[in-house]
């Protein structure tokens, strides 16, 4: 991932935040990354980032996506109607799918999660400087981002293909095999199964590439993708709990965090977003489920409608001996409920 | 002068990303205290209504939650129930440093003694 050093001219990386002192961080732990291949330019404001615009040309613009009065959604599609052959890339404080969505409809290339350490600024120079010297190639290859990485797994497994998706970073080396739609093994570092899934999706960066079926020393992963995906958002977020705020959650050279307490899966469903049973594993009643599932969608419709707080995404409920997971949206509805499993078991 | 229940509210009341933090009492008197103007004490007045009809429909014949959590993409609403009638509503914003604390306020909340 290594920059070298050229007689080209420097790529011109312009940052736009409205916070002050995330762009001094950015100056700070980028430039001697970049060793002279970038100028860095700042802007606090959209304003002052369009003036930026107009009076030097850019290679590539970072947006963060939470700001006031054009938030970074609506300022990535203006750039795209103003300057459609700049390189954009989302940077956001929390990665969730809705906007991660938003952000790659309204014409990112990348979504990225801020960095909050120097290993993440070292990450994050690598795709984004990766990006700017990319080309088109035969085959697929990409850049890791945690929502991104969920996505080439969800549309494989959608696709009913089969693949390998190698995952890197300069320490780290894993696979996660995928057979006819399903995830089906994972290993790297010392881990494998869905511990070893859990982990690679939890990388703070890196890389992947899709590289063709072929089949696994062993089966150490079964069930449906949906689950597998959500178990390993919710495990980031335990892990993300007992983790020192700056911190990396996953170790990126061993794959080590936190444990995350173990828990039992008692109950799975997955409906269309009409309501229509897909999938259902120990669900004694699926139609009073679905009824649950559509009564919380429309309370979280009139939530929405009381505090501005954007697309609703989940409902999460904790019980004395388990949880319940209610995901609603449009296109599809999943009710999970799991039980605490003592510690050590 | 403020009762125990008031001060425990003021004592950990928005810190940075949350939005606004309400406590409705098992008498129904309800204590907010708001960061922004999109987040008032009425909407939060709101909010918890809006839990307690959907408890009324989904949690009569089953224990309801000890909390509950609202993901949406930008915020999460955190309700919180006591047995004795004790009612917690936080909002704050998705990408703050006070989202991941969320758990232990809870259980603080429900264990906490309030004077009458």
């Amino acid at each position: 991932m290594a920059t070298l050093k050229t007689n080209q001219p420097p790529r011109q990386v312009l940052f736009v935040d409205d916070e002050p002192d995330f762009l001094r961080v950015v100056q700070e732990s980028l430039t001697p990354l970049c060793d002279g291949q970038w100028e860095i330019h700042t802007a606090s404001t959209t304003d002052v980032a369009l003036e930026t615009l107009k009076q030097q040309k850019m290679d590539l613009v970072a947006v963060d996506t939470n700001m006031p009065v054009l938030d970074g959604v609506q300022f990535l599609k203006l750039l795209g109607k103003r300057h459609p052959d700049l390189k954009k890339v989302s940077l956001t404080a929390f990665a969730t799918e809705a906007n991660r969505s938003a952000c790659l409809t309204a014409g990112a290339e990348l979504f990225i999660e801020k960095p909050r350490s120097l290993d993440g600024f070292k990450s994050v120079f690598a795709m984004l400087d990766d990006l700017m010297n990319w080309t088109p190639q035969q085959g697929f290859q990409g850049m890791l981002r945690r929502v991104g990485l969920q996505d080439v797994i969800q549309m494989e497994c959608l696709g009913r293909n089969s693949s390998v998706l190698e995952v890197y970073n300069e320490h780290v080396f894993g696979r996660i095999y995928i057979e006819n739609g399903s995830i089906i093994h994972a290993a790297g570092g010392d881990l494998t199964g869905e511990r070893a899934l859990q982990r690679l999706l939890a990388l703070p960066g890196g890389s992947f590439e899709l590289v063709p079926f072929e089949p696994p020393p062993q089966i150490t992963i079964s069930g449906p993708w949906e689950f597998l995906l959500m178990e390993a958002a919710r495990v980031r977020d335990e892990i993300a709990s007992q983790t020192v705020p700056g911190e990396p959650e996953v170790d990126p050279k061993t794959l080590a965090a936190p444990e995350a307490p173990s828990v039992r899966v008692l109950e799975t469903l997955i409906c269309s977003g009409a309501g229509r049973p897909l999938y259902d594993a120990d669900c004694a009643n699926v139609a009073g489920r679905v009824t649950l599932l559509k009564n919380i969608a429309r309370h979280a419709a009139l939530l929405a409608q009381i505090v501005p707080l954007g697309t609703f995404d989940r409902l999460e409920m904790q019980f004395p001996d388990g949880r319940t997971i209610a995901q609603t949206r449009p296109d599809r509805m999943v009710f999970v409920r799991v039980a605490n499993e003592p510690s050590g078991t | 002068m403020k009762d125990s229940a008031q001060q425990w509210l003021v004592d950990r009341a928005l810190p940075p990303g949350m939005l606004a933090c309400g406590l409705r009492r098992p008498d129904g008197k309800f204590i907010c205290h708001s960061a922004e103007e999109s987040c008032p004490a009425e909407k939060m007045e709101k909010i918890l209504g809006q839990f307690e009809s959907l408890r009324a429909a989904v949690f009569t014949d089953n224990p309801a939650p000890h909390w509950s959590t609202w993901n949406f993409d930008r915020g999460q609403i955190r309700i919180v129930e006591r047995a004795d009638g004790w009612l917690l509503g936080l909002v704050v914003r998705a990408d703050s440093i006070t989202a991941p604390n969320l758990d232990p306020l809870s259980r603080e909340f429900l264990s906490v003694q309030f004077g009458n």
